[in-house]
């Protein structure tokens, strides 16, 4: 349909929907909602820029050699199968971090969740006080470095000294750098600096349920607290329980630099490399840029796939 | 150290064990050549620690005097004239002008001495001075000796005065001039063993006034009518948007003329209209110094005992030359000696020249005494003389520097969008015995006052002392031959109390009573006078020195319990320390009572008690707990002990550091000296208020990365960019010293405009085109990344992707890296060891790529910088901790190993860093990371295919140094300064500038009873070759027929190895600097003026003049080390282990062995395994991703299994 016609009708009478093509349409409601585009552009253009552009240029790059200082030469899947086929290291990583998302993830998700839920119960002048004493291990940046000088792999350091008082050693052990205490340790700081945003996001969410409908459920028969939060409480905080669940996700799989600052780069054995660390060991030490992205696109990947897990499991909440 | 009976017949036959087992192994191992030792042996180490302090020796020597001398004593000075030498050839003596070097050539620049020599009385200081430098000859500290004869009627105590000229070399160096005392051949007390003699610095030698900062005199001639009419001496101030000025206006009569001189000091501002720091000269003069404790805890001049008959007495140099002209020993009035060696003389001194000579050691009241009449004249029309304390006349050292205050509104000048200078003391002016010194006048003769506006925010409830000194005058002179001296004792202790506010008062005394008085002084109408401000530690060294006292006792009980229990004591065993270490506990008591009582007295000297006081109390609670101990209280609190001792260590530090920031001194006329003529100490609220809003909103404004300039940068397209990614204060240094008189530009002609960026701005400048055309600093591995991947060009004149043209700009490349003497390894500007890190074959050179190789046509490799810092390990041992306990400084490893059960027994241990032990032992073994590195054998295209781990050279130093840490104990992770300091780490082994700059402010306790060496050595193998061609090694070379018979060559003979190794980064010119070979040039030129001798010498002493003792700078060029501020000693062990370096050349996949080194230590660590095994099982790892990445660069690889051919096969 030419455009001529499309004015033509314009003036004539009102335009119905299935008289035009999908994309006039869109223009058309764009054109009526154009002050909304307009206050909406600022971000649309940064998110594009900044977040969108950067997607697809790394998804490109990851089908290249580039090394940052040279032009880059087509590759092809090359990286990926070198990825999947030859990198044994990849596999290791993949296989830490799936370990570390499935325990942190979950474990840090329903831990907010509980402490968010009992928080919510006490008087509303101590419920501040105790969000603080919560939340701050997550706003004070660096603190997990207390763990360092618990776990020191001094003779003087508090584990070791505590342990080798108790006669349990005699020789200090190096705690982040010995391969069998590495994991466990790293899941127990990450499980710590956890409850940060999403427990907010949850004492915010629960903080909004109109307390009527508790009464109606009551006359509903509602038995207990547990049918109550099933109930009741859930599924009215279903957004922020969204919310609180895409960042124990990225949480869980970028936790990288805590492990850096704790175990040094590259942990003993690979023992605590995750994809993360495999794409900073190529994108940093190695100038492979374009096997790292290969190694972010992977990773992306895996992150699309687990928020998508997520949301559906979340949608059975409260039935 | 006391001991058990037990305990000693332990460690004598545990030291018999260790030196005859020494005995056996070295007398086995035989004569070794190798590194000439330059750490102290244990004789030496055992005098130091020996000596005893001044206090011993004085009682000692008072017991010896016979007291019937005692009245004919005192009467004539001691002049030294004879002159010896030991060693003749640096140390010369003969009248200054002719003082000549060894070839013959002049020794000083004549022209410097030429003031000197007019003045200089041949009759009364005898004809010769002697030029005294740093090192002579053969390398070792120069020394000079003097001999004198004391007849039996002069038998005494003297006080020693020494006259001194500080010559200044090229460059002002920062150090202090430092001598150790000998008389009669030994250090008579241990405060002399280094004593310092002050330089003069000055702002004033600059007087170009097209300059920042600069000093200008202006003389005419008036009449006498406006002679008379004008003031005689006027002090003002200015300050405008280009420059803040004193200037000085005074009226003389000299030669028959009226003269009006006008001196005009001015202190430059950036276009911020920041006042941009000035650059302190050191000024040579003649100085006198008179023998006294620089830590302050002696008062008053040391008395030293002559006995009859012939002595000598010999100086030995440690840091700067000096020219000394006169020695002498001045008798002190024994009577007045008290026994704690302080001098009371009751009467003013007259001197010869019929002039009253104020001496500090006179009481207030017998200077009143002695002014007599003089004393009543309060100079009522005398006017108030205000002095801006930015502006020292004189400063004892470069870092007591004007800097900016503007947290009070009412400091002198003040600016809301700009830091003007307008205080001195915010740092650098803090240790004991450094001063800045005000001239000034007065008009009206009289009694003066003086008040100072400061800032006593550092040590909180307690004071800050200053001594103030004064020389000049007419009628009455202050000290010896005009020196600086206290007019009386008191002013030798003005107390500042602590505030958070700035506070204006009259300095004064504090008597036994706790009342103020305000200090007086008398000075003469149109005199020129001298005020010091000198650092003092007043009242306050008995306290410290007591605290001091606790802190030696205390480290010594914990050595004690720590030798007794381990570092981590069970709290369930019951040690019976009541029985084993009774002394321990009584210490541990004693101390603790001694903290209290320290602590109360100085809460009633000081009228408060701040948390600094406060300190002690806490520490002695825990020390009371412990030596009360029932059974468990010392095996819980080891380590409480351990910090406390630390926060001692700091406490003693903070006290003595005496931070005082000071705006401006004011004398006024005792008439007119009432607080309505105190300068104001703080602005009213509501001014206060309005600077801050108003330095809110100019902070908003100001373009911080203008800091510093002169005028805004020009869009110069033809001036070569250099990014530097260092601190403020590096890049500002850089910038001056580009762009001061004599500088790069001014040399060079060619602009440069240096910019300060972050390290991780460099990779996508780059990548972005808009990079640099020099970084400096760039780390060799970056280097190397960088260079295979095209970025940065090479500097060797051989860069294949360089043209001809552009090659030939670096054809002086050989000259710069080697000197000009190519051949004499002696003249290398850089270690070769530096060089190798920055180089690597280019196989694109190899294919003739461009052919633009200019000087060498078969040179593959090519060098893409040149070495800018180098760091390197090397080890630093407690002299004390080895003469107690009998040890030599371990030369090898075989002799620390011998150390180590004598160590141990004692709970002590090595650290050393096994990252840093895996490589340097390797090496020293005679092994090396890579294989097919050496280019006789294997052609340079397969340099670095593959790993060398596995070669039995490598496995063995592995193995070696995994039983270290498994077998030997090393601990694997310890704080280095924490340990060292506490005497539980004697040995550490570590990067020599960051241990030196850690321990030079972290451990000022223990200062003097460290030193630093160069690597323990390991004997390398032997290297044969079999007759099918295959290379065996052998740790002992073996004789010759039995090489013969086993049908092996020997292609190099084992020698002990010292090497440790560097660790470089470089200046570098990147890609795309190249399009405009005139910007080549210049980048070059740059590049070799930055790493050169002179410049990197520069920049090191000022970065230490600018930031402290602790800013040591890694230079790796080898020439600059001999002006940097090291002491003879300390140089001549950074320039042994120099000669002794190797490093791990950078070939691509070089990431990957550390970590798996690490990898492969920590499984035999943490797991048992065995080392050979935890080795072997990542060697095909390493190899694979090698082959990797050398693939991605078009490099010839090895496949697995397979070794490179031989060259000769082809």
């Amino acid at each position: 349909m030419s455009q001529e016609n499309v004015k033509t009708v314009d003036k004539e009478r009102p335009v119905k929907r299935d008289e035009m093509s999908k994309w006039q349409w869109t223009w058309k409601e764009m054109k009526k909602n154009k002050t909304a585009y307009f206050m909406l552009a600022p971000f649309f253009i940064l998110f594009i820029v900044f977040t969108v552009l950067p997607v697809f240029l790394s998804i490109i790059l990851s089908l290249t050699d580039f090394n940052m200082l040279q032009v880059p030469g087509w590759e092809g899947l090359d990286n990926y199968t070198r990825l999947f086929l030859e990198d044994e290291i990849f596999m290791l990583a993949v296989q830490n971090t799936l370990i570390f998302a499935l325990i942190t993830g979950p474990v840090s998700y329903i831990l907010s969740l509980l402490v968010a839920w009992f928080v919510n119960e006490l008087p509303p002048k101590i419920r501040a006080v105790v969000t603080l004493i919560f939340y701050a291990p997550s706003i004070s940046g660096q603190v997990y470095l207390i763990w360092k000088t618990l776990f020191s792999s001094d003779a003087y350091g508090w584990a070791n000294a505590t342990l080798m008082d108790l006669g349990l050693i005699t020789d200090p052990i190096l705690w982040f750098e010995d391969a069998n205490y590495v994991m466990p340790l790293c899941i127990v700081v990450a499980l710590w600096t956890s409850l940060g945003t999403a427990f907010l996001s949850f004492i915010a969410g629960f903080q909004t349920v109109d307390r009527s409908m508790y009464e109606a459920a009551a006359v509903d028969g509602i038995k207990n607290r547990w049918q109550e939060l099933w109930y009741i409480t859930l599924p009215t905080m279903r957004p922020q329980m969204m919310f609180g669940a895409v960042l124990a996700i990225t949480n869980s799989f970028g936790f990288g630099s805590v492990v850096d600052a704790l175990c040094g780069f590259p942990s003993v054995d690979y023992a605590a490399h995750t994809i993360m660390h495999h794409l900073n060991d190529y994108g940093g030490s190695r100038y492979e840029i374009g096997y790292s992205s290969a190694i972010a696109v992977v990773l992306f990947i895996i992150m699309f796939g687990s928020n998508i897990l997520v949301k559906k499991a979340l949608s059975k909440v409260g039935e | 150290m006391k001991r058990t009976l037990f305990q000693r017949v332990v460690c004598l036959f545990l030291s018999v064990i260790v030196i005859l087992g020494s005995f056996a192994i070295t007398s086995s191992a035989g004569e070794y050549k190798g590194a000439e030792s330059t750490s102290s042996t244990l004789e030496e180490m055992k005098d130091l620690i020996g000596t005893d302090s001044y206090s011993t020796y004085f009682a000692s020597a008072l017991k010896s005097l016979n007291k019937e001398l005692q009245a004919t004593l005192g009467e004539k000075e001691i002049n030294i004239t004879e002159f010896v030498t030991n060693n003749g050839d640096v140390c010369l003596t003969g009248n200054l002008g002719n003082l000549k070097d060894s070839a013959g050539g002049p020794l000083v620049d004549r022209e410097s001495f030429e003031s000197y020599w007019e003045s200089f009385d041949d009759d009364k200081y005898g004809a010769s001075s002697v030029y005294l430098t740093t090192i002579n000859s053969d390398d070792k500290a120069s020394n000079a000796t003097w001999r004198f004869t004391i007849s039996a009627d002069e038998v005494g105590f003297y006080n020693l005065y020494i006259e001194y000229y500080n010559c200044k070399t090229d460059e002002s160096s920062v150090s202090a001039i430092q001598r150790k005392l000998l008389l009669d051949g030994k250090v008579p007390f241990s405060e002399v063993s280094s004593i310092t003699f002050d330089k003069t610095w000055t702002y004033k030698s600059n007087t170009d006034s097209s300059s920042d900062t600069y000093y200008k005199v202006d003389e005419t001639i008036v009449s006498k009518a406006d002679y008379d009419k004008a003031s005689k001496y006027s002090v003002s101030y200015e300050q405008d948007d280009k420059s803040y000025r004193k200037i000085v206006v005074e009226y003389r009569f000299e030669d028959g003329q009226y003269k009006r001189v006008k001196h005009t000091y001015t202190i430059g501002q950036d276009i911020n209209g920041n006042s941009m720091a000035p650059l302190a000269q050191e000024s040579s003069q003649w100085n006198t110094y008179i023998c006294s404790d620089k830590s302050g805890y002696n008062e008053g001049y040391f008395n030293f005992f002559l006995s009859e008959g012939t002595h000598t007495i010999s100086l030995e140099a440690e840091r700067e030359p000096m020219v000394i002209r006169a020695i002498r020993f001045v008798p002190v009035e024994v009577d007045t000696l008290e026994s704690d060696g302080k001098a009371n003389s009751t009467e003013l001194q007259v001197g010869s020249d019929g002039k009253y000579h104020f001496s500090e050691t006179n009481s207030f009241e017998q200077y009143k005494a002695a002014l007599g009449d003089n004393y009543n004249k309060k100079a009522n029309g005398g006017k108030i003389v205000t002095l801006q304390a930015e502006f020292p006349d004189a400063i004892s050292d470069s870092s007591v520097a004007a800097s900016n205050d503007n947290t009070s509104v009412a400091t002198y000048p003040i600016s809301a969008s700009a830091q003007l200078f307008n205080i001195i003391g915010e740092t650098g002016y803090d240790s004991l015995g450094q001063w800045a010194a005000y001239n000034f006048q007065v008009t009206e003769t009289g009694m003066y006052k003086i008040s100072m506006r400061f800032m006593q925010d550092a040590l909180q409830g307690m004071f800050i002392c200053r001594s103030i000194k004064i020389a000049g005058g007419k009628d009455y002179v202050y000290g010896y031959n005009g020196s600086a001296v206290a007019p009386y004792v008191e002013a030798t202790q003005a107390r500042f109390n602590y505030s958070k506010e700035w506070q204006s008062e009259y300095v004064g005394y504090y008597d036994a009573q706790g009342k103020h008085h305000d200090f007086e002084f008398f000075f003469e109408a149109g005199q020129d006078y001298t005020i010091y401000l000198e650092c003092a530690l007043g009242d306050l060294k008995t306290y410290i020195q007591r605290v001091e006292t606790s802190l030696s006792n205390l480290n010594e009980a914990y050595l004690q319990i720590l030798q007794y229990t381990g570092s981590d004591p069970d709290e369930n065993q019951n040690y019976k320390f009541h029985e084993k270490l009774p002394d321990v506990l009584v210490t541990l008591l004693n101390e603790a009572q001694n903290l209290t009582e320290t602590a109360d007295a100085l809460e009633k000297l000081c009228g408060t008690n701040g948390s600094h006081i406060a300190t002690l109390d806490t520490v002695a609670r825990i020390l009371y707990l412990m030596g009360k101990d029932n059974g468990k209280e010392i095996a819980a609190n080891l380590s409480s002990l351990k910090t406390y001792l630390g926060t001692l260590g700091t406490w003693i530090n903070d006290s003595k550091q005496g931070t005082l920031k000071l705006d401006s001194i004011t004398l006024a006329p005792k008439a007119k000296a009432n607080s309505d003529n105190l300068p104001k100490a703080t602005a009213n609220f509501f001014e206060s208020l309005w600077f801050e809003i108003c330095s809110f909103i100019y902070s908003f404004f100001t373009n911080y990365e203008h800091m510093g300039l002169k005028k805004l940068p020009t869009e110069d397209d033809s001036a070569v960019n250099v990014w530097i990614a260092m601190g403020r204060d590096q890049s500002n240094i850089w910038r001056s010293m580009i762009d001061s008189e004599g500088g790069f530009t001014d040399q060079y002609g060619k602009a440069v405009a240096l910019k300060l960026v972050t390290a991780s701005t460099l990779l996508p400048s780059i990548l972005s085109g808009k990079g640099p055309d020099v970084y400096l600093g760039l780390g060799a591995a970056d280097v190397i990344n960088y260079a295979i991947r095209d970025a940065v060009l090479g500097v060797s004149g051989n860069d294949p992707h360089l043209t001809n043209v552009q090659n030939a700009v670096f054809k002086d490349f050989e000259q710069t890296v080697k000197g000009n003497n190519l051949l004499d390894p002696a003249d290398d500007n850089f270690s070769p060891a530096a060089m190798k890190t920055l180089t690597i074959y280019s196989p694109d050179n190899a294919k003739g790529a461009t052919g633009g190789v200019s000087n060498h046509p078969d040179n593959t490799d090519v060098t893409y910088g040149i070495p800018m810092t180098m760091g390197f390990a090397m080890m630093f041992y407690r002299m004390d901790v080895l003469a107690e306990l009998n040890q030599e400084v371990p030369e090898t490893w075989d002799q620390l190993l011998e150390i180590l059960p004598v160590f141990q027994a004692n709970n002590m241990d090595i650290g050393v860093s096994y990252i840093s032990a895996l490589d340097f032992m390797m090496y020293q073994m005679g092994g090396n990371m890579w294989k097919y590195t050496d280019s006789s054998i294997y052609e340079s295209k397969y340099a670095g295919a593959k790993i060398d781990l596995d070669s039995d050279i490598a496995l063995e130093a592995f193995e070696f140094v995994c039983r270290l840490y498994t077998d030997y104990s090393f601990p694997v992770t310890y704080d280095t300064a924490n340990r060292f300091r506490t005497g539980e780490m004697p040995i550490v082994i570590g990067d020599y500038a960051s241990i030196y700059n850690t321990l030079v402010v972290y451990a000022t306790d223990i200062s003097g009873l460290w030193e630093f060496s160069s690597l323990p050595g390991s004997h390398e193998k032997s290297v044969y070759r079999s007759e099918d061609g295959t290379i065996i090694y052998k740790s002992e070379t073996l004789k010759a027929e039995d090489a013969k018979a086993q049908g092996l060559t020997l292609i190099s003979e084992g020698e002990y190895n010292y090497n440790s190794l560097a660790g470089v980064a470089a200046t570098v010119i990147l890609k795309g600097c190249e399009k405009d070979v005139n910007r080549l040039q210049a980048a070059w030129d740059f590049v070799k003026w930055q790493t050169s001798a002179s410049v990197q010498a520069t920049y090191g002493n000022r970065i230490v003049a600018l930031i402290g003792p602790a800013a040591k700078y890694e230079t790796a060029n080898l020439k600059a080390i001999d002006d940097l501020s090291w002491t003879a000693n300390e140089k001549a062990a950074i320039k042994n282990q120099m000669a002794h370096l190797d490093a791990i050349v950078n070939y691509p996949g070089s990431y990957i062995y550390s970590r798996y080194m690490k990898f492969a230590f920590l499984d035999a660590y943490n797991d048992g395994a065995e080392p050979h095994d935890a080795m072997m099982s990542y060697i095909d790892a390493i190899n694979a991703e090698i082959e990797r990445k050398r693939k991605e660069f078009g490099l010839d690889t090895i496949p697995k299994g397979e070794d490179a051919p031989l060259k000769d096969a082809e």
